[in-house]
């Protein structure tokens, strides 16, 4: 067993704090408070490889894999639960088709996607379904070489935004779920006004509405009706994104916390000398610590998944984990702040609503659970 | 005609704690040098307007072979190594020494780049006495460089006002740390870095032989303790004051 970083890893990790502290970290409040990442942030983050870190590099990919996208995303949503959140649902899209798609979608979206000249999507969630993906309503009827397809997709990020979406529709013909790759901003494709949502804002978050939209046969991703398979497989990979902004933002209350309680005074001594406050960084370190490690072996997993169900379990556990673990750590350091930490002149106030996030996406905590322990008690 | 960069490797200054008034050093892992990193992004930006290589050179114990990839990330060509464990107790004459016999064995050498001074000690010595020792012009304290086709005209910043001068090539330059803003690296800058050609050699293969050179031993070290020093102002007034005490303003 070796826990240490290659050289590699160190200069990657390193790199992505270096661009997150220099260009994110200024800007930060702005993009919160705009709802917005300026198009010179997708550019840079383009230019430095970030939007293909686990795509082969025969797709225009770093090849840097889910362990070397893990050590980013952390540093990247330390700062900005937003730019994390864009990324981690853009790698969830691409992660698919890197695995699902044929070697023609393969080479006719990756290549873009992975310079951010496009941003992907991944669209499951509808009005009535989140967690229950039986329940799905958007269809898919063939004529002749062509799918259409209707319906809405709730919650959709990146959908502003051109580049490929895995959206999951019913054949109607077999009444199965498929997977189809939809060209963004296609005809027939539109979006509601973003959702004012509570952090994690600069995330853009839509409803996409699906009018008759004509889908080649050849954008159908892998087979007819293997719809569920890849959502879960999918989603599963996902995780390792949404974890790890979690992570990311579990280190930021963490680092505001030990910033605050050195700085601020009582009687004229740090708070820091106070037992209650030490318990408090004490936990915050124990947290960051437990959500670490998964989180990177999770990365590491995700490179080689041998069994789909077994990963999906880890990649649950991981995702429940760190996502209730996120809203605890910010609460903490919140509460270390004092009325302080109320107030926007202290980033734990966006840390804290970026947190409340990661417990409900990509399948809320309670059916995280509930993958863990089908795992455990299967057989 | 190409570029050498000497890149030191030190002990990553962030995580260096001091302790009864001697850096503890355990466990902290190396980096390059601050300023030597200004130097080697001033080779890389010549190179991309006028070719050649940027030849990164490092003199330290085998963990440099690993300490380089960073240089080789940031955008240079290839590494030039002199490895032996017992440099690290090398002074900088020896030091000096050490590369300047290692420039000799590389092609079309027209620009040496150092820091003006290493992230750890600081003593700003090595780049004049390779100079030295090359018989090379050199030009210290350089805020910028240029190259035109035998020759490069350099401004030295001083205290008191810019010098520029045109030197003939090949040329040893000390760079200032704020004569740009190195750039950052990419994924796959750094994921291949390790592939880039590397020539690694020992003192042997330069002929040269440490036993009785001076070497360095930090007895004891005036570095500050890390704890702040707390004083309590009242008022806007006071804080002036206190600063001024001080000489921060
Ligand atoms: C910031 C953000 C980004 C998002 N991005 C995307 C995206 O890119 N693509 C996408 O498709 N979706 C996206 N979503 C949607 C998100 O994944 C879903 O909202 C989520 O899966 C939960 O679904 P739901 O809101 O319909 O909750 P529901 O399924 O309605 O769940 C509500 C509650 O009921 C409980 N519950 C539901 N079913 C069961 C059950 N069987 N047993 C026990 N309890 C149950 C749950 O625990 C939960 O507490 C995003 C959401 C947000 C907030």
């Amino acid at each position: 067993m070796n826990f240490n970083f290659t050289k590699e890893q160190s200069l990657l990790q390193a790199m992505a704090r270096d661009f997150a502290e220099k260009r994110l970290e200024p800007i930060a409040r702005q993009i919160d408070e705009e709802n917005k990442i300026p198009d010179q942030i997708f550019a840079e983050m383009g230019e430095l490889e970030l939007f293909g870190i686990p795509i082969a590099e025969e797709y225009g990919g770093a090849d840097g894999g889910y362990d070397g996208y893990v050590l980013v995303m952390e540093q990247i949503a330390r700062v900005s639960g937003g730019v994390a959140m864009t990324l981690a649902a853009h790698t969830l899209g691409l992660g698919a088709i890197q695995k699902f798609g044929t070697e023609e979608q393969k080479q006719k979206y990756l290549p873009d996607a992975c310079k951010g000249k496009t941003i992907a999507s991944f669209a499951f969630t509808e009005p009535a379904t989140g967690s229950d993906p039986k329940q799905l309503t958007s269809t898919a009827v063939k004529e002749s070489d062509t799918y259409v397809l209707n319906g809405t997709k709730r919650f959709i990020s990146n959908a502003n935004q051109p580049g490929p979406c895995v959206v999951f529709a019913r054949e109607s013909e077999s009444g199965e779920v498929t997977a189809f790759i939809v060209d963004k901003w296609c005809e027939g494709y539109s979006i509601s006004e973003p959702w004012a949502k509570v952090g994690m804002k600069g995330g853009v978050l839509v409803d996409i509405y699906m009018e008759n939209i004509k889908v080649p046969a050849e954008n159908l991703l892998g087979k007819l009706g293997q719809g569920f398979p890849i959502l879960l497989y999918g989603i599963a990979l996902g995780k390792v994104g949404t974890a790890t902004a979690a992570l990311g933002g579990t280190l930021a209350a963490l680092d505001e916390a030990v910033k605050y309680v050195k700085e601020k005074t009582h009687r004229g001594a740090p708070i820091a000398k106070f037992q209650a406050i030490q318990l408090k960084i004490a936990d915050l370190k124990i947290k960051y610590e437990t959500a670490r490690w998964l989180c990177y072996r999770l990365g590491w997993l995700a490179n080689d998944i041998k069994d789909p169900a077994a990963f999906a379990a880890e990649a649950a556990l991981a995702k429940a984990f760190c996502g209730d673990n996120v809203v605890e750590a910010a609460r903490i350091a919140m509460n270390a702040h004092g009325s302080y930490g109320l107030m926007k002149d202290y980033n734990i106030e966006r840390i804290l609503r970026d947190a409340l996030i990661g417990p409900e996406i990509e399948g809320v905590a309670d059916m995280q659970k509930m993958i863990v322990a089908g795992s455990v008690l299967k057989g | 005609m190409n570029i050498v960069v000497a890149m030191k490797q030190i002990p990553d200054l962030q995580q260096i704690r001091i302790r009864n008034r001697k850096p503890v050093l355990d466990g902290v892992p190396s980096a390059l040098g601050v300023i030597d990193k200004n130097a080697l992004e001033a080779a890389v930006l010549l190179k991309e307007k006028q070719g050649g290589k940027v030849i990164v050179l490092s003199a330290g114990n085998e963990e440099v072979e690993e300490t380089v990839k960073e240089a080789l990330a940031a955008g240079a060509d290839e590494a030039f190594l002199v490895l032996d464990d017992d440099l690290e107790g090398a002074d900088g004459s020896t030091k000096a020494m050490v590369l300047a016999e290692a420039i000799n064995k590389i092609e079309d050498v027209g620009l040496i780049l150092f820091g003006e001074g290493s992230g750890d000690n600081y003593s700003g010595q090595v780049g004049s006495r390779v100079a030295e020792l090359l018989g090379m012009p050199q030009a210290a304290y350089a805020s910028s460089i240029e190259i035109n086709d035998s020759s490069a005209v350099i401004t030295r910043s001083l205290e008191d006002g810019d010098e520029i001068l045109e030197v003939s090539l090949p040329v040893v330059v000390s760079v200032l740390g704020d004569i740009n803003e190195p750039r950052i690296p990419s994924v796959t800058q750094i994921l291949k870095a390790g592939r880039k050609p590397k020539e690694v050699l020992e003192l042997e293969d330069l002929e040269i032989n440490l036993t009785g050179l001076p070497e360095i031993m930090t007895v004891s070290n005036l570095a500050p303790e890390t704890d702040r020093k707390q004083v309590k102002v009242a008022s806007v007034e006071e804080l002036l004051q206190a600063l001024r005490t001080e000489g921060v303003i």
